[in-house]
């Protein structure tokens, strides 16, 4: 089971799946926050092992690139949270849509 | 043995994912997320991937994570400032059906190719000397571009998080 490739792909669609759902179902900020980062990971998961199928250390560079992303993300992305919510005291991502207008400061 | 050491990693990140979607508390999603993030790390290993392995667990679960959790104890959220989700199991359901299709497809796509065995290879693949070879041979430019994107972030985090006049 561990022997083949589509185990491991199996796995990475499935939590790929999660993170999707996660993002179209939820209405929680911190949740679609994490949703990403599990769709991330899924995806790290499928470079790791399609390279270790071909025997190539590149894809484990490109998830450590996915990686580095992922971390200048979550700096930009919780101080956005953080900022949001000091204003709105609310989680709802909704609020994010006052982020396209013109007049913000209400 | 490595079969038994696959089954029981993907069942705690599968499992750590559903209750990362479905617990209405963010702390206990955070926690549920570090529980997959771990087990993807020994999965990675499993996959002769030791050097990510150690970056997943210090970078993943060490860092980003750690700094997610920080955030949401910091703001200190009640309850009554949660979101009121009233379709959410109803939104999962239907949208677990309409996601089958796609991972049929994506499936279909890597059954075509033949299969390998995957057994943990040794001769240093993977090995922190190999990776920083190939990061600074052929990776040089897209490395240089993330310490900028880095320092963008980091410039922009402080921007956005300092208190208003």
């Amino acid at each position: 089971m561990a022997d083949s490739l589509l185990s491991y792909i199996t796995l990475a669609m499935i939590l790929f799946s999660l993170g999707l759902l996660g993002v179209i179902s939820r209405k929680n900020i911190f949740i679609i926050y994490m949703s990403i980062e599990l769709m991330l990971n899924a995806i790290n998961l499928i470079f790791v092992s399609v390279g270790r199928y071909y025997e190539s250390i590149e894809p484990q560079v490109i998830a450590m690139v996915i990686i580095a992303i992922a971390a200048a993300e979550a700096a930009v992305f919780l101080s956005l949270i953080v900022v949001m919510y000091r204003r709105k005291k609310t989680l709802n991502s909704d609020i994010f849509t006052v982020l396209s207008q013109k007049d913000s400061n209400e | 043995m490595i079969d038994i050491v696959f089954v029981v990693l993907a069942f705690f990140a599968v499992s750590g994912g559903v209750g990362m979607i479905l617990f209405a508390q963010p702390i206990y999603s955070a926690l549920s997320l570090i529980m997959t993030i771990l087990a993807l790390a020994g999965i990675f290993a499993l996959l002769s991937a030791p050097f990510l392995f150690m970056l997943q667990i210090i970078l993943y679960a060490g860092a980003i994570i750690t700094l997610l959790l920080f955030i949401i104890m910091f703001l200190n959220i009640q309850s009554d400032n949660l979101p009121e989700e009233p379709h959410k199991k109803s939104t999962i359901v239907v949208g677990a059906i309409l996601l089958v299709p796609f991972n049929i497809l994506i499936l279909k796509a890597f059954y075509t190719l033949p299969n390998k065995p995957m057994h943990i290879l040794g001769d240093n693949f993977g090995s922190i000397s190999l990776f920083g070879t190939e990061l600074f041979r052929g990776w040089l430019v897209p490395f240089e571009l993330i310490s900028i994107l880095l320092l963008t972030a980091l410039v922009g985090a402080v921007v956005l998080a300092r208190k208003d006049k």
